[in-house]
C-alpha cells in the first residue's frame, strides 16, 4: 500500500513538472525582434464620428493618476488639459477624458476600452510603455489615432508581430537614443567599466534594460549580472547582495522612482560609494522627496534637452500659473502640451460641418496628425512612418542629485 | 542574465542573513495564523492587514514624534514607542475584526469565517489604499546605518535589531503559551473547546486572547518591515500575508515551533534556496522566481508531509 501512495505521489510530481515545462514554453517571449527595415501597417478600422451641436470633441488621456506613479501621471493630464483650455473648433469646445490607467498593461487596455466607449477622436497616451503595448491593437483596431507624450520604449514603435501600428506615435523619443547616450556616460564620461543592471520587468524596464545593455558593451563596458522586479517591490536586499558580490562600477536602473526609492535606500545602507544611474523614469522630483539624502549623487538622464526654447519658456510660465506645479518637476510635460497640440490642430483641419453636426473622418485625422510639422513646446515635432517623432535636435540630457536638486551636466 | 559570479563565502553568509531576516518576519505575521487556526480551525486571511495596519500606526508614531528629524538616543526610544503604538492598533483591529465578523460566525458552516476574512482583508487594504491615494509611505530613516562582522559574517545593525527582537517576541509569546494559566487555557481550547469550557475556561474570553497575542506579534512586525524596508503601503499586507500562511502551513498550521520554523525555512528558501539553484549549470533564475520557489517549496512538501514539518497531532498544537 505504502509503495503504491509513493508511486502515485510520484506520479503527481511528474505530471507538475511536465505542466509546469509546458508552461514555461508558452511564457517565452517571442525573439522576433524586428529592428528596421519596411514599414507595413496593420489594417486600422477607420471610422467616422459625428458630434451633434453643443457636444464637446473628446480627447482622451490615458496615464498613472492615482498610486505610487500618480507624480508621472498627473503633471502631463494637466499638460493635456491646458492644451484644450478654452479651444473652440466650429463651435465645439474640447473635453478631455481622463482614465487612470496605473501605468500598467492591464491598466492600459481598460483605459483603451473605456475611453473608445466614451467616443473620444483621439488619445494623448498611454503615458507608460507597457500601457502603451497593451492598448496599441483596441486603438488600431479601433481607428483611434494615440500620442504618446513620455513612452520611450523600442517596443511601441517595433512591435513584435512586424506590422507597425498605424494609429500609434509619440511626441518623446526612443530609448534607442537614450540608451546608447546613457551608455556612452557611464563608460567614457564617468569611467564606469563594469555594470549591473536592476529593470522593471515591464516593457519600459526591459526595453530600456536592452538598449543599454547593447551600447554599453559595445562601448567596451562588462555586464556583471542584471535582475528584473516586478512594480511595487520593496525588498531588494537579496539583490543588493548581489550587486555587492559582483562589486560593479556602476548600478544602472532601468524603471520608475516609485521602486527606485527604495532600491536606493537599500543599495546605499550596503555601498555608499558605488554610482548609480537611472533614466526618465526616475528623474522626478518625487525620487528626491523620498529617497532624501539616499539620492544625493545618483545620476539621472532624459531623453530630450534641457529646453531653453522661446516657445518652451511661454508654455513654462502659463504651465506653472495655470496648475501650481513646477514645469521640470515631471518629464514630460511639454511633449503632452504638444501631443495634445497636435491633436487639436488636426481636428480643426479634418472637421466637417454637415447637417448641423461636425463630421471627423479618424482615417483622415490620422492622415493630418502624421502630416504634422510644428514648432512645439518641446522643439520640432515631425512623425517618421513608424510614428516616431524626427522633428528635432535629440540629444539626451543628463542630471546628478545635488544638494536635493536635479543639476544639468553640461558635457 | 545572471553570469558566473565568484561566489564568496561572504556572498552566502550575507544572503543567508538576508533570509533570515525576511523570515524572521514570515515567522512573526505566521504566529497569528497558527493560533487562530489551533483554537477555531479557521485560517484568519485579515491577518496580513492587522500587520500592515500595525506598519502604518508605527509609522504615525514615527512622524508624530519628529520622523526624520530624530537623532540620538531619543530614536531608541521613538522605536520603542513606536512599536508599542503599532501593538496596540493591530490588536484593537484584530479585537474589533473578532468581535463583528467573526464571533457572529462561530456556529457558522466552516466556509462562512473565511468567507468573512477575505471580505476584512479586502475592506481594510482599500481603505487604506484610499485613504493614502494608493502612494507608498516612506518610513523615518533614523536606524544608525553601519554593521557588525564576525568572521564571514556581516550584519547591519538593523537587521540584528530585527532579527534579535522578532526571537524575543517568540520566546515570550512560547513562555506564555507554556507557562502561564492563560497559555494553559489556550491549549486546552485547542485541544477540545467543549470540554475545556466544562473544565470552566472562558472560551470566548480565551479566543480573543489568541487574537490579541497574534496582532501583537503582527504590530511588532510591521514596525519591524517598515524600519528595514522603509516602503509601506496599503497592499502590503497581502504578500507577506499569503508568505506568512505559507509558512504556517510549512510548519504544520496549528503548531508554533512549526510556524516559526517555517517562516524561517520560507525565507531561506527564497534567498540561499535561489542562489544554490543558481549554481546548477544552465539555471539563471532572476528576483522575480523567488515567489515560485517558494510556492513549489509549499507543494513538495506537502505532497510528500501534508501535515507539515511540524506534524504531530496534539502536544504542540496551541
Amino acid at each position: 500500500m505504502i509503495g503504491r501512495h509513493g508511486r502515485s505521489r510520484f506520479a503527481w510530481l511528474l505530471l507538475l513538472a511536465a505542466l509546469a515545462a509546458v508552461f514555461a514554453v508558452a511564457c517565452g517571449g517571442d525573439d522576433d525582434d524586428d529592428t528596421g527595415g519596411d514599414v507595413t501597417y496593420g489594417k486600422a478600422g477607420f471610422k467616422t464620428v459625428e458630434i451633434e451641436s453643443g457636444q464637446p470633441i473628446k480627447i482622451g488621456y490615458s496615464g498613472p493618476l492615482s498610486g505610487d506613479l500618480k507624480g508621472i501621471g498627473e503633471p502631463i493630464q494637466k499638460a493635456v488639459e491646458l492644451a484644450a483650455k478654452d479651444k473652440t473648433i466650429k463651435g465645439h469646445s474640447i473635453q478631455v477624458v481622463s482614465k487612470d490607467d496605473l501605468c500598467s498593461a492591464d491598466g492600459g487596455a481598460s483605459a483603451a476600452t473605456q475611453l473608445l466607449q466614451d467616443g473620444v477622436v483621439a488619445v494623448v497616451g498611454p503615458v507608460c510603455s507597457g500601457a502603451v503595448v497593451a492598448a496599441q491593437p483596441q486603438y488600431e483596431q479601433a481607428g483611434v489615432t494615440h500620442v504618446s507624450p513620455s513612452s520611450t520604449a523600442h517596443k511601441p514603435t517595433y512591435p513584435d508581430r512586424g506590422q507597425v501600428f498605424q494609429t500609434f506615435l509619440r511626441t518623446t523619443y526612443s530609448d534607442d537614443i537614450q540608451g546608447p547616450a546613457q551608455a556612452k556616460f557611464a563608460y567614457q564620461t564617468l569611467g564606469a567599466k563594469t555594470a549591473y543592471i536592476v529593470y522593471d520587468t515591464d516593457a519600459y524596464g526591459t526595453g530600456l534594460r536592452d538598449a543599454f545593455q547593447k551600447a554599453y558593451e559595445k562601448e567596451g563596458g562588462k555586464i556583471l549580472g542584471s535582475e528584473g522586479y516586478e512594480k511595487k517591490q520593496t525588498d531588494f536586499k537579496a539583490v543588493v547582495t548581489n550587486i555587492k558580490n559582483a562589486n560593479p562600477d556602476i548600478v544602472y536602473f532601468a524603471g520608475f522612482y516609485s521602486e527606485a526609492t527604495p532600491f536606493i535606500k537599500q543599495l546605499r545602507a550596503e555601498m555608499k560609494d558605488v554610482k548609480f544611474l537611472g533614466g526618465d523614469g526616475v528623474k522626478n522630483d518625487e525620487f528626491i522627496k523620498g529617497a532624501g539624502a539616499d539620492a544625493e549623487g545618483a545620476y539621472l538622464s532624459l531623453p530630450s534637452p534641457v529646453y531653453t526654447g522661446e516657445a518652451y519658456k511661454t508654455f513654462g510660465d502659463l504651465y506653472e500659473k495655470e496648475t501650481g506645479i513646477k514645469r521640470d518637476a515631471s518629464p514630460f510635460v511639454a511633449e503632452a502640451y504638444d501631443a495634445a497640440t497636435v491633436i487639436i490642430r488636426a481636428i480643426e483641419k479634418v472637421a466637417q460641418e454637415k447637417d448641423g453636426k461636425l463630421v471627423i473622418d479618424l482615417a483622415k485625422l490620422n492622415e493630418e496628425i502624421r502630416k504634422t510639422e510644428i514648432d512645439g513646446a518641446s522643439g520640432k515635432i515631425k512623425f517618421d512612418a513608424r510614428g516616431e517623432n524626427v522633428g528635432g535636435a535629440t540629444p539626451v540630457s543628463l542630471f546628478q542629485v545635488k544638494s536635493g536638486k536635479f543639476e544639468e551636466i553640461r558635457q | 542574465m545572471h553570469p558566473a559570479l565568484t561566489l564568496s563565502v561572504s556572498f552566502w553568509s550575507d544572503q543567508f542573513v538576508n533570509g533570515l531576516t525576511t523570515g524572521s518576519i514570515y515567522a512573526l505575521i505566521a504566529l497569528g495564523y497558527t493560533m487562530v487556526y489551533g483554537v477555531l480551525k479557521m485560517i484568519n486571511f485579515a491577518h496580513g492587514e492587522v500587520f500592515m495596519l500595525g506598519s502604518f500606526a508605527g509609522y504615525g508614531a514615527l512622524v508624530v514624534m519628529g520622523g526624520n528629524d530624530l537623532s540620538g538616543p531619543v530614536i531608541a526610544l521613538a522605536i520603542l514607542g513606536a512599536i508599542i503604538v503599532a501593538m496596540a492598533a493591530s490588536v484593537s483591529a484584530s479585537v474589533v475584526i473578532e468581535r463583528l465578523a467573526y464571533r457572529p460566525l462561530r456556529n457558522a458552516p466552516r466556509l462562512a469565517p473565511l468567507i468573512s476574512a477575505i471580505g476584512v482583508s479586502i475592506f481594510l487594504q482599500y481603505l487604506v489604499l484610499e485613504q493614502t491615494s494608493a502612494r507608498a509611505k516612506f518610513y523615518p530613516d533614523i536606524f544608525p546605518r553601519g554593521s557588525l562582522s564576525a568572521g564571514p559574517f556581516e550584519i547591519t545593525y538593523i537587521q540584528l535589531f530585527l532579527i534579535a527582537s522578532s526571537v524575543a517576541m517568540m520566546a515570550l509569546l512560547y513562555a506564555i503559551i507554556q507557562r502561564t494559566r492563560l497559555g494553559r487555557a489556550i491549549r486546552a481550547v485547542a485541544e477540545n473547546p467543549t470540554n475545556a469550557s466544562l473544565m470552566g475556561v472562558d472560551v470566548n474570553r480565551t479566543i480573543v486572547v489568541v487574537f490579541i497575542l497574534g496582532a501583537a506579534m503582527a504590530g511588532v512586525a510591521g514596525v519591524l518591515y517598515g524600519l528595514f524596508f522603509q516602503t509601506i503601503r496599503g497592499s502590503m499586507g497581502f504578500i507577506p500575508g499569503i508568505k506568512a500562511f505559507t509558512a504556517a502551513v510549512l510548519g504544520g498550521i496549528g503548531s508554533i515551533p512549526g510556524a516559526m520554523a517555517g517562516g524561517y525555512v520560507l525565507g531561506l528558501a527564497e534567498t540561499v534556496g535561489r542562489e544554490l539553484l543558481n549554481e546548477l549549470p544552465g539555471v539563471s533564475l532572476g528576483n522575480q522566481w523567488r515567489d515560485v520557489i517558494a510556492f513549489t517549496l509549499l507543494v513538495t512538501i506537502l505532497i510528500f508531509r501534508p501535515t507539515g514539518i511540524f506534524a504531530q497531532r496534539s502536544t504542540t498544537r496551541a
